[in-house]
C-alpha cells in the first residue's frame, strides 16, 4: 500500500522524540512496559510479583550501597586525616587504632557465612516443593526435612550476639568510655550493618513463622527468595568491613 | 471506613498526600507570616495569638524550613501528584507495590505530627535551622529548643526519610515493570520521566541523611563524637566530646541537601514542561534534549555539594572544583528553560490558569536561576553568603516556582481527581495576586543581601546598617502578608469547587496522556481490565489535517 | 488574557529594572582591597546576567505574543538550535567563573606570607574577641574549659602558666592599621560563628575545632560594623563588634595603651 510507504518515509527524518505526530506503529510484546502484561489474566502471577520484588531488592541494595560507600569514605578521611596545631607547630592525630577482637570477629563471620549457605538451602528446598505444589501434588515427604529456615535465623541471632559481644568488649577497652573517632566510626558502621541484618531477620521470621500467621506458601516462597539476595550481600559487605577496620586501622 | 482510610489505593494515597501537603503549607506559610511581622513590628500583637517572643523567632525559621521544603516542595509534587498519576501515565493500574506506597503515606504523617509537636515541648522547638549544623543542634546547652525540640526533629526526619525511600522504590519498581504495552521509554510523559530521576535521588540521598542523623543522634545520647570537637564550652559548661568534625555534618548533610533540592524541583519541571505543551498546543520542543537534561541534572546533583560550604573553612581548591561543578549544573538547567520557551513559540496557546502558573514557574525560574551564576563563584559567594541575596535565590528558584508547579498542576489535575472543575476566575485572581505578590516579596530581599544583611536575625536594630534597611522590610512584610491571604482564594476555590464546581468531562484539556482516557473522576478500578495499548508519543498535538488537533496515546495506530 | 499576561511581565520586569537601577540599597562602601576587585567582578556578572533576566522575559513577552499564522507549521524541535543555544551559555557561564575564579583564590595566596602579625578572633555564644600576641609576638596556650572565666577578664582562658600569655592583648574589637594585610585566625568556642565585614567584603565561618588563617587588606580609614552571619544561636543577631581601621601610628600609641592596661591588671 502507498500510505504506508509514505508514512514510513516521514518517520525517517530524524526527530526529536516523544513529541512529533507519526511515529512507528508499536508491535505489540515489544519494548515499553513488562511483557506480562500482554496476559492480563497473569497480571498478579506468581511470577510477576517475584520479578517486582527482586527488582524493589536490587534497588534497596543499591541504596545500602551508597550508605556502606559513604561511610567508608568517612572512615577512610577521618583515618588519615589529622589537626595542625598551630600553637605547637605539630600535626595532631586524634585517631587512636582499634585493638580489634580478632577471635570474635572471625567466629562471627564464619557463623555469618554459615547461615548464607543455609539460607541458599533453604531457597533450594522451598523452590523444590514449589515445583511439585505447581504440579498439584503434595509434596512427598523425602526423607528428613531439615529446617534449613529455622536454622538460619538462629544463626543470625548468633552473629548479632557476637557482635554485641566485639562492641562489649570494645567498650572496655583502652581509656574507658573515652570518646574517638576510630571507636565511633567503628560503631556505626558495624551498628549500621547490624541494623540491616535486623531487617531481612524480621522477613526471615516471617518466613519462619508463616504458617503460624496464615501466610501463603508462595508468599513465604518469595519472602525467602528475595530475602537471599539480601542477605548474601550482607555477607559479602560484612567481609568488606572487616577488611576495611583491618587494613585502615590506623 | 477504615477501609477507606488505609487504602492501598494509589488514588487514596496521593490524594492523602495532597491534603497533608496542604496542612505544612498552611502551617508553614503562617509561621512565615509570624516572622515577617516580629521583624518589622516587634512589639505587634496577633489577634488571637499576642506578641511573638523574639524566642521563638528561631524556632518559627526552622520550622518553616522543615515544612516547607519536606512536607510541601518534596512531598506533593512527587510523592503526592506521583502516586496518583504516575500508575494512570503509564497506563498501570496500581503502584508496583502498593502497600509500601501507603506505609510511605502512614510513615510521613507521623512524622509530621512528630515535627508539629514539638511546638508543646519544653523549649520548644529546635533553633538551629532547617540545617541543624552541629555543634549547636548537637549539644542540648546551646539554646533553648536544643534539648527535647531537637530530638523530635531528627526523629520526625528520620521517619521522612524512611517514608520517602518507601515510596521512591514504589515508583521505580512501577516506572521498570507497569508501563503498558507500547509504552517505551521515549514516549513516556516528561512527568513520568522526572518522578523517575527524582525517585532515584531519593533512593541515595534520604539513605544517606537518615545515616547522618542517625550519627548526629549519637553524639546527642550515645557519647560519641562525629561532629562534636574537642575543648568546647558551652554555656559555661564543659562538653566532654573529643575528635568530631563540625564539616563532616556540613558534607553530609548537603551531599543529601543539594540533591533535595532537585528532588524538589525536578517534579516541578515535569509539570511545566507536560502543560506548556498541552495548553500551547504544540509538542514539547525536544523532548530528548528535555529528558537528557532531567538526567544530568539528576547526576551532577550530586557533586556540587560543595557550593554550600564556600566559607565553611573547606580547602579553597575543593572549592574550585565544586564551583565548577555547579556552573556545570546551570548548563542543563539553561537547557530546560530555553524548551519550554520555544514550545511556547507559535503555539496556540490556550490561557487557562493551569498555563499562566506555568508561564509564571518559567518567568521565576529565569529570575531565580539567573542568581545561581553569582553564587556559585566563591569570592562573591563569600560577601552574599548568608545573607538576605541567597534567601531571595532559592526562594525564587525552589520556593516561589515550586509552587507555582504545585498550583498548575493542582489546577491541571484537579477534575481528574475530583471530577469537577476549578473555578477560572478565582483562579486567574489567585494567579495575579501571586505571581506580583512572589516578585514584590523576594526580589527587593536581592538588594538586602546586596548591602550585607545577615539571614536568621530576630531583631533588625542592632546592628547600624541593618537598621537603615527597616523602609524596604516593612514593604517586604507587606507584600508577603498580601500574598499569603491572597493564597485563601485559592482554599476558597479548592473547597468550593470540590463540592459545587461543574461537573468535569473525561478530556477536559484535550491532553494525550493516558489518565484522560479514563472518566473524571478516575474509577476506583482505574483502567480495569481494559489495559491500555500505547501507539503515540505523548505530545502528539497540532496533527494538520485531522479533525482533532491531537492525538491520544492509544489511540490507534494508523 | 494574553494581553495581561504580557503587560503583567513587562510591568514585572520595569519594576525590576528600576529596583535595580535605582539601588536604594547597595553594596557598603568597600574599604579593602579585596573589595574593590569584588565589586568589579560583581559589576560584571550583575550586568551579564541581569541582561539575560530582561532578555528573557522580553522573548517570553515576546513568544507569548506571537500568533501562528494558518498553515505555519510551528517549530517542534531541532539539534542546531539546542546545540547553539547550550554552546552560547556554556560560554557565558563559564567565562563568568573562570574570570571570578582566581578573586577567591587570590585571597588564600594572601595569607601564605608570614611574618605578618597574626590577630586571632574567637567567636563564642554572643561576642567576638580578638586577641592580639603583644610583644613577644606569639600567643599563649588557651584552654577556655579550664580557664575561661568571662566575668575575670579571660574570656578565652589564657593558660595563666604560659609566660607567652601573659601580654596578649584581648579585645572587644578589631583594630588595625591601614595598608597592611590584615592575617586573621579564626576559632570558636562553643558552636559555629561566621565573621562578616561587609566593607571588607570578607566572610569566614569560625568553627569550633578548627584554626582557620584568612587575611584581607584595609585601604581605608574608618569604623565598620562586624557581625555574625552563620546562625550560631538564641542571640546570633546581636553577636556583633566594631572594627577600626586607623593610621600606624594610631595603631602603636593603641597597641602601647592595651600593653600598659595589660601590665598593669598583672601587678
Amino acid at each position: 500500500m502507498p500510505i504506508i510507504g509514505d508514512r514510513v518515509e516521514i518517520e525517517r527524518k530524524p526527530k526529536l522524540g516523544g513529541g512529533g505526530p507519526g511515529k512507528i506503529g508499536h508491535r505489540r510484546g515489544f519494548g515499553g512496559g513488562d511483557d506480562d502484561h500482554n496476559r492480563p489474566g497473569d497480571f498478579q502471577s506468581r511470577e510477576q510479583r517475584m520479578r517486582r520484588y527482586r527488582i524493589g531488592m536490587t534497588l534497596c541494595i543499591i541504596s545500602v550501597t551508597a550508605i556502606f560507600i559513604l561511610l567508608t569514605v568517612v572512615y577512610v578521611f577521618r583515618q588519615g586525616n589529622g589537626r595542625y596545631d598551630e600553637d605547637t607547630h605539630r600535626y595532631i592525630r586524634d585517631w587512636i587504632p582499634l585493638t580489634l577482637p580478632y577471635m570474635q570477629l572471625w567466629a562471627n563471620s564464619i557463623l555469618l557465612l554459615i547461615s548464607s549457605v543455609t539460607l541458599e538451602l533453604a531457597r533450594r528446598a522451598m523452590a523444590r516443593k514449589e515445583e511439585f505444589a505447581a504440579m498439584g501434588i503434595v509434596p512427598p515427604r523425602m526423607k528428613r526435612d531439615i529446617p534449613w529456615l529455622g536454622l538460619t535465623v538462629l544463626l543470625g541471632f548468633c552473629f548479632l550476639a557476637g557482635q554485641i559481644l566485639v562492641w562489649n568488649n570494645l567498650r572496655h577497652q583502652g581509656a574507658f568510655l573515652e570518646p574517638n573517632p576510630s571507636k565511633s566510626l567503628f560503631y556505626i558502621i558495624t551498628g549500621t550493618h547490624a541494623v540491616h541484618l535486623v531487617g531481612g531477620l524480621i522477613v526471615l521470621l516471617y518466613a519462619v513463622a508463616g504458617r503460624l500467621l496464615a501466610a501463603k506458601f508462595e508468599s513465604q516462597r518469595i519472602a525467602v527468595e528475595v530475602t537471599g539476595w539480601y542477605w548474601h550481600y550482607l555477607a559479602f559487605l560484612w567481609f568488606g568491613i572487616f577488611a576495611l577496620v583491618h587494613f585502615a586501622k590506623g | 471506613m477504615m477501609h477507606r482510610v488505609f487504602s492501598i489505593d494509589h488514588k487514596v494515597i496521593g490524594k492523602q498526600y495532597f491534603f497533608l501537603s496542604l496542612a505544612a503549607v498552611l502551617a508553614g506559610a503562617w509561621l512565615s507570616l509570624l516572622m515577617r511581622i516580629h521583624l518589622v513590628w516587634p512589639k505587634a500583637a496577633i489577634p488571637f495569638f499576642g506578641e511573638i517572643k523574639p524566642e521563638n523567632y528561631l524556632a518559627y525559621l526552622t520550622m518553616h524550613g522543615t515544612l516547607m521544603v519536606f512536607f510541601v516542595l518534596s512531598l506533593v509534587p512527587q510523592s503526592g501528584f506521583g502516586t496518583y498519576f504516575l500508575p494512570l501515565q503509564l497506563g498501570a493500574s496500581r503502584m508496583a507495590l502498593p502497600r509500601l506506597s501507603a506505609l510511605g503515606f502512614w510513615t510521613a504523617l507521623i512524622s509530621f505530627c512528630i515535627l508539629i509537636s514539638a511546638f508543646f515541648v519544653p523549649g520548644g522547638p529546635s533553633g538551629a535551622g532547617w540545617t541543624q549544623y552541629p555543634p549547636l543542634s548537637a549539644l542540648a546547652a546551646a539554646g533553648p529548643g536544643q534539648g527535647l525540640g531537637t530530638d523530635l526533629w531528627f526523629i520526625s526526619i528520620g521517619l521522612f526519610c524512611l517514608s520517602s525511600l518507601m515510596s521512591a522504590l514504589s515508583f521505580l519498581v512501577t516506572t521498570l515493570k507497569y508501563r503498558a504495552p507500547g509504552m517505551t521509554w521515549m514516549r513516556m510523559p516528561l512527568t513520568c520521566w522526572t518522578w523517575f530521576v527524582t525517585s532515584i535521588l531519593i533512593l541515595l540521598a534520604f539513605s544517606i541523611l537518615l545515616v547522618a542523623l542517625s550519627m548526629l543522634m549519637l553524639d546527642r545520647h550515645a557519647g560519641t563524637s562525629f561532629f562534636i570537637p574537642s575543648g568546647l564550652l558551652v554555656s559555661g559548661k564543659a562538653v566532654d566530646h573529643a575528635g568530631g568534625d563540625p564539616l563532616l555534618w556540613q558534607h553530609l548533610f548537603w551531599f543529601f541537601g543539594h540533591p533535595e533540592v532537585y528532588i524538589a524541583i525536578l517534579p516541578a519541571m515535569g509539570v511545566t514542561s507536560h502543560l506548556l505543551s498541552v495548553f500551547a498546543r504544540k509538542p514539547v520542543f525536544g523532548y530528548k534534549a528535555m529528558v537528557g537534561a532531567i538526567l544530568a541534572i539528576g547526576g551532577l546533583g550530586f557533586m556540587v555539594w560543595g557550593h554550600h560550604m564556600f566559607v565553611s573553612g573547606m580547602n579553597p581548591h575543593a572549592g574550585f572544583a565544586f564551583s565548577t561543578l555547579t556552573t556545570a549544573i546551570a548548563v542543563p538547567s539553561a537547557i530546560k528553560t530555553f524548551n519550554w520557551v520555544a514550545t511556547l513559540f507559535g503555539g496556540k496557546i490556550r490561557y487557562n490558569t493551569p498555563l499562566l502558573f506555568s508561564v509564571g514557574f518559567v518567568s521565576l525560574f529565569i529570575t531565580g536561576g539567573l542568581t545561581g551564576p553569582i553564587l556559585a563563584q566563591p569570592a562573591l559567594d563569600a560577601y552574599l553568603h548568608d545573607t538576605y541575596f541567597v534567601i531571595a535565590h532559592f526562594h525564587l528558584i525552589m520556593a516561589m516556582a515550586g509552587v507555582f508547579a504545585i498550583f498548575s498542576a493542582t489546577y491541571f489535575w484537579f477534575p481528574k481527581m475530583f471530577g469537577r472543575m476549578m473555578n477560572e476566575r478565582l483562579g486567574r485572581m489567585h494567579f495575579w495576586i501571586t505571581l506580583f505578590g512572589a516578585y514584590a516579596t523576594f526580589m527587593p530581599m536581592h538588594l538586602l543581601g546586596i548591602a550585607g544583611h545577615p539571614r536568621r536575625y530576630s531583631d533588625l536594630t542592632g546592628v547600624q546598617y541593618v537598621a537603615a534597611m527597616a523602609p524596604l522590610q516593612k514593604f517586604i512584610t507587606v507584600a508577603a502578608i498580601v500574598t499569603i491571604f491572597g493564597q485563601i482564594i485559592f482554599l476558597v476555590n479548592l473547597f468550593w469547587s470540590m463540592r459545587r464546581g461543574p461537573a468535569a468531562e473525561a478530556n477536559p484539556w484535550e491532553c494525550t496522556t493516558l489518565e484522560w482516557t479514563l472518566p473524571s473522576p478516575t474509577p476506583a478500578e482505574d483502567f480495569g481490565e481494559k489495559q491500555p495499548l500505547v501507539n503515540h508519543g505523548p505530545y502528539e498535538y497540532d496533527i494538520s489535517g485531522a479533525e482533532k488537533d491531537f492525538t491520544m496515546q492509544d489511540a490507534p495506530a494508523s | 488574557m494574553s494581553a495581561a499576561l504580557r503587560l503583567a511581565l513587562l510591568l514585572i520586569l520595569a519594576g525590576c529594572i528600576y529596583l535595580f537601577l535605582a539601588q536604594p540599597y547597595w553594596f557598603p562602601v568597600g574599604a579593602s582591597l579585596q573589595a574593590a576587585a569584588i565589586d568589579h567582578q560583581f559589576k560584571i556578572a550583575f550586568w551579564v546576567l541581569g541582561g539575560m533576566f530582561v532578555a528573557g522575559h522580553l522573548v517570553l513577552v515576546f513568544v507569548l505574543a506571537k500568533k501562528t499564522h494558518a498553515g505555519g507549521k510551528p517549530l517542534r524541535g531541532g539539534w542546531k538550535l539546542e546545540v547553539t543555544w547550550t554552546v552560547a551559555i556554556t560560554a557565558i557561564f563559564f567565562w563568568l567563573h573562570v574570570s571570578g575564579n582566581h578573586l577567591s583564590l587570590h585571597a588564600k595566596t594572601v595569607m601564605r606570607v608570614g611574618s605578618l602579625q597574626e590577630i586571632e578572633v574567637t567567636g563564642a555564644q554572643f561576642e567576638w574577641y580578638f586577641r592580639y600576641p603583644g610583644a613577644d609576638g606569639t600567643f599563649g596556650r588557651t584552654s577556655a574549659q579550664k580557664f575561661a572565666r568571662p566575668d575575670e577578664g579571660n574570656p578565652l582562658g589564657i593558660d595563666p602558666a604560659d609566660p607567652a600569655g601573659r601580654d596578649d592583648i584581648v579585645s572587644s574589637s578589631l583594630v588595625v592599621p591601614i595598608g597592611q594585610p590584615v592575617v586573621l585566625r579564626l576559632k570558636a568556642q562553643d558552636v559555629i560563628h561566621s565573621l562578616f565585614i561587609p566593607a571588607m567584603r570578607f566572610k569566614q565561618d569560625a568553627v569550633p575545632g578548627m584554626d582557620i588563617r584568612t587575611s584581607f587588606t584595609p585601604d581605608k580609614m574608618g569604623t565598620y560594623e562586624i557581625v555574625c552571619s552563620q546562625l550560631c544561636g538564641i542571640g546570633h543577631y546581636r553577636m556583633r563588634a566594631a572594627m577600626r581601621v586607623v593610621t600606624e601610628e594610631e595603631f602603636e600609641v593603641w597597641l602601647g595603651n592595651q600593653q600598659k592596661a595589660v601590665a598593669q591588671g598583672e601587678q
